[in-house]
């Protein structure tokens, strides 16, 4: 009887079931976390955790790796939502968003960079690194802003402050991979070409992206159905060509949202929600991220890893709390917008990541550091995020009615 | 304790406007009006800008004017420095009588100790209440004088409703009304009209019985089309959408100020009981059909359709709007009805040209600052 009809053994782990497990997985830790009343995304890295030593019991690669092109697509999606929410007319209405986006950045790479060189650190390496810890987490920032329903002046702020720190850092970390090449003794057109076609690449790419979207969007039904499928496809195609072309799909699909958002004069494409897809994607993405981060990395440099995580963190606040509050904000909402950009997650540690594939040495030296910072951010991140945004008022209240507990005896007209 | 009206001088008038608060992404709305406010609380305004039930909506009271060209100018000013403050915080204002396609249930209660009263009173009718109208102050010499007049308009509230209406679209469908926020309205126990009462004396003691049930506590409990409102020595009238430019709430007031004068120089004396026999069907063929709609005569016992009716009307008291400097207004108003124009023919114009309602409320949003109501008007003339 011929049995060839029947699986053979040893299975070999498919990427719908990959996918699959790593989503249900990860839901039942943010329920955990619901329960536990910790922020949901804990409960998703937590599972990234338990199950990173896991695959590598099973004999697989880094989960980083066999599933990089779900990391792709989530962080391709929490990118281009973030560029869609970047104002460039806000920006030039009201300067000091810009400048708070500036300011934080710079002072976090500056501590970074100070504490890491007196760690010893080399200067470049250590360039690269404060580069990394300028970064905030979209994902984490996008997905407490909508498991909280917050809205408003910090909320807004918070994700134009972000998007530029992302934006910073990605130009950065090209500029700084050209004196990475020069000590790594390339040639000298490949240390000037390779940055300058990451740069402009990304940047072309996006542009065509959201211009094709458009194009195609002006011949649609303008329905939020239709233009949904639009904007998910169009976003798609973007992170397949980025990898495609060799370019980072961090900077491209940033550059796409943005262009989609703020070179729209004739108001063609609808500003879809994406949230209900995105959640699947950034499920998986913290399990992913979660298991990236092995708890040994805390021993062997946690010290330094907190060192970093505190010099970030103190830049990040000092930044905002310097400028926000010339921008006609209260100080309870600068503090709360501070708390709202210190988490860091799968943005700093794929660009970390990227770095090290090009650049070995540094792997090496500080890629251990970073991820016990990246680490430590991950669990603090989304606590200060929910904090910040409930300080702040951006928050919806639990239950605004029930906590004021107002006795309803007398009749008043809501429209007087 | 009876209530006191105040007096005040006849015919002086003002306007509350409740504004929508939008954001600039998909101009759904937004929670912007406490930041708002505490900005525009720095600036020297005329008139008062409060906050409203809803962190979505906030509210334009006027000051007390005499003249048309002084509350439109002041009006232009108000408008201007909350636009100046709301693009500092990237927010969008507009005007209108309902936001096209919110869900009501994402907005949130200002956290005022009365607003966070309501919403625990009410339930979700609080929260369904963002919708945005027009109120206008008439001052009336005396009490008697305010209960004969809040009588006497009440046969002329479908205009107001026909001329304001622009509240087509709700929860993201067209109503096929011409004013679907008055639905809102209806939805709580006091509102409707006021009772067949002739004199103040008359109407305290209907009060004091209210009151003595515990079912109010003041005025502010009666939401009446159109009510007395002795604490100003006005009567109010409560039926207008937010037009969607200051320029036409200021019309509509006019319109108001020059009915009344005229109203209280040429005396009804018709029973009260026909009227609001017919109250409720004319109004509803107001919100539902505007300008066409048939309006009940039950005094003649026919129906007249309201356009004719309103024009009828502004020709009537066309030499009360010359005296109060309210000609021009009036003669807007006139080719607006003669056209059959409202803001939501305009809003339905937009959809129609569109097809996107987020489209249709920036196109809103633009039209509230730019005002351009009056030039179109005339243009279309």
């Amino acid at each position: 009887m011929n049995l060839a009809f029947l699986p053979t053994l040893p299975f070999t782990l498919s990427y719908p079931l990959l996918f699959g497990v790593l989503l249900v997985a990860g839901m039942l830790g943010g329920e955990l976390a619901r329960i536990a009343r910790i922020p949901r995304i804990i409960g998703y890295v937590v599972v990234g955790f338990v199950l990173g030593p896991f695959t590598q019991a099973m004999g697989m690669g880094s989960l980083l790796d066999e599933a990089r092109i779900f990391v792709d697509l989530a962080l391709g999606l929490v990118l281009f939502d973030l560029g869609r929410r970047m104002d460039l007319q806000w920006m030039r209405r009201d300067w000091t968003i810009a400048a708070c986006g500036f300011a934080e950045a710079l002072l976090a790479f500056f501590a970074v960079l100070a504490t890491l060189l007196a760690f010893r650190y080399d200067p470049v390496e250590a360039g690269l690194a404060a580069a990394i810890a300028m970064t905030t987490s979209p994902a984490v920032l996008l997905l407490t802003v909508h498991d909280t329903h917050s809205e408003g002046q910090v909320t807004e702020r918070a994700m134009n402050v972000v998007a530029l720190n992302g934006l910073s850092a990605s130009i950065l970390v090209t500029i700084l991979l050209g004196s990475a090449h020069f000590e790594a003794r390339s040639q000298v057109e490949v240390a000037i070409l390779h940055p300058l076609y990451l740069f402009l690449g990304s940047l072309a790419l996006g542009a065509a992206m959201a211009w094709l979207s458009r194009v195609i969007a002006r011949h649609i039904e303008k329905t939020r159905e239709v233009h949904f499928a639009l904007v998910a496809g169009m976003v798609v195609c973007a992170v397949g060509l980025a990898s495609m072309l060799k370019l980072p799909v961090i900077l491209a699909l940033l550059a796409l949202g943005l262009f989609a958002r703020n070179d729209d004069r004739s108001y063609d494409l609808l500003n879809v929600n994406l949230a209900p897809v995105g959640r699947l994607l950034y499920i998986v993405l913290f399990v992913i991220t979660g298991a990236a981060l092995p708890l040994s990395s805390l021993m062997t440099a946690g010290i330094v890893g907190a060192a970093v995580a505190a010099a970030r963190a103190a830049g990040k606040v000092t930044g905002i709390l310097a400028i926000a509050p010339i921008g006609g904000i209260r100080i309870r909402q600068a503090i709360g917008l501070g708390a709202a950009v210190l988490p860091m997650s799968s943005l700093a540690l794929l660009m970390l990541h990227d770095i090290a594939r090009i650049f070995p040495a540094f792997a090496a030296d500080l890629s251990t550091v970073l991820i016990a910072c990246i680490l430590l951010m991950e669990l603090a991140g989304p606590f200060a995020v929910q904090w910040g945004l409930r300080f702040a008022g951006d928050a919806l209240p639990v239950d605004p009615v029930a906590t004021a507990q107002m006795t309803a005896r007398t009749p008043t007209a809501p429209g007087d | 304790m009876p209530l006191e009206f105040t007096r005040s001088e006849p015919l002086t008038f003002g306007v509350e406007l409740e504004l929508m608060v939008l954001n600039t992404r998909d101009y759904n709305l937004s929670r912007g009006a406490q930041d708002l406010l505490a900005r525009l609380a720095k600036r020297k305004l005329p008139g008062e800008v409060k906050p409203e039930i809803t962190e979505s909506m906030i509210e334009v009271n006027s000051a007390v004017n005499r003249r048309h060209g002084a509350l439109v100018a002041e009006l232009r000013t108000v408008r201007d420095a909350i636009m100046q403050e709301a693009r500092r915080l990237n927010l969008a204002i507009a005007g209108g009588g309902a936001h096209p396609f919110h869900q009501w249930q994402e907005r949130r209660i200002f956290a005022t100790e009365r607003f966070l009263h309501v919403s625990t009173l009410y339930g979700y009718l609080a929260k369904q209440f963002t919708v945005f109208g027009q109120h206008i102050h008439v001052g009336v010499a005396s009490g008697d004088d305010a209960v004969y007049l809040t009588h006497a308009l009440a046969p002329f509230i479908p205009h107001f409703i026909a001329l304001s209406a622009s509240s087509p679209f709700s929860q993201g469908v067209d109503t096929s009304f011409e004013t679907s926020r008055l639905h809102a309205v209806s939805a709580f126990p006091l509102s409707g009209q006021m009772p067949p009462v002739v004199t103040w004396s008359e109407f305290n003691r209907y009060f004091d019985e209210m009151a003595g049930y515990g079912i109010v506590a003041s005025m502010k409990d009666f939401y009446w089309d159109i009510r007395p409102k002795p604490e100003y020595g006005t009567i109010e009238i409560r039926i207008c959408d937010t037009p969607l430019t200051m320029e036409g709430a200021a019309q509509l007031a006019a319109y108001a100020q020059t009915l009344a004068a005229h109203l209280l120089a040429n005396r009804r004396r018709d029973a009260l009981e026909p009227q609001y026999r017919v109250y409720g069907y004319n109004r509803f063929q107001a919100c539902r059909f505007g300008y066409e709609a048939q309006l009940i005569d039950p005094y003649a016992r026919t129906s007249v359709r309201l356009r004719e009716h309103l024009l009828d009307t502004l020709e009537r008291i066309a030499p009360d709007g010359e005296r109060l400097e309210a000609k021009a207004p009036l003669d807007a108003l006139w080719r607006m009805a003669q056209a059959a124009q409202n803001d939501t023919g305009w809003l339905r114009d937009r959809y129609a040209e569109l097809k996107s309602m987020p489209d249709v409320v920036r196109m809103q949003a633009r039209r509230w600052k730019e005002s351009a109501r009056e030039e179109a008007a005339q243009g279309r003339a």
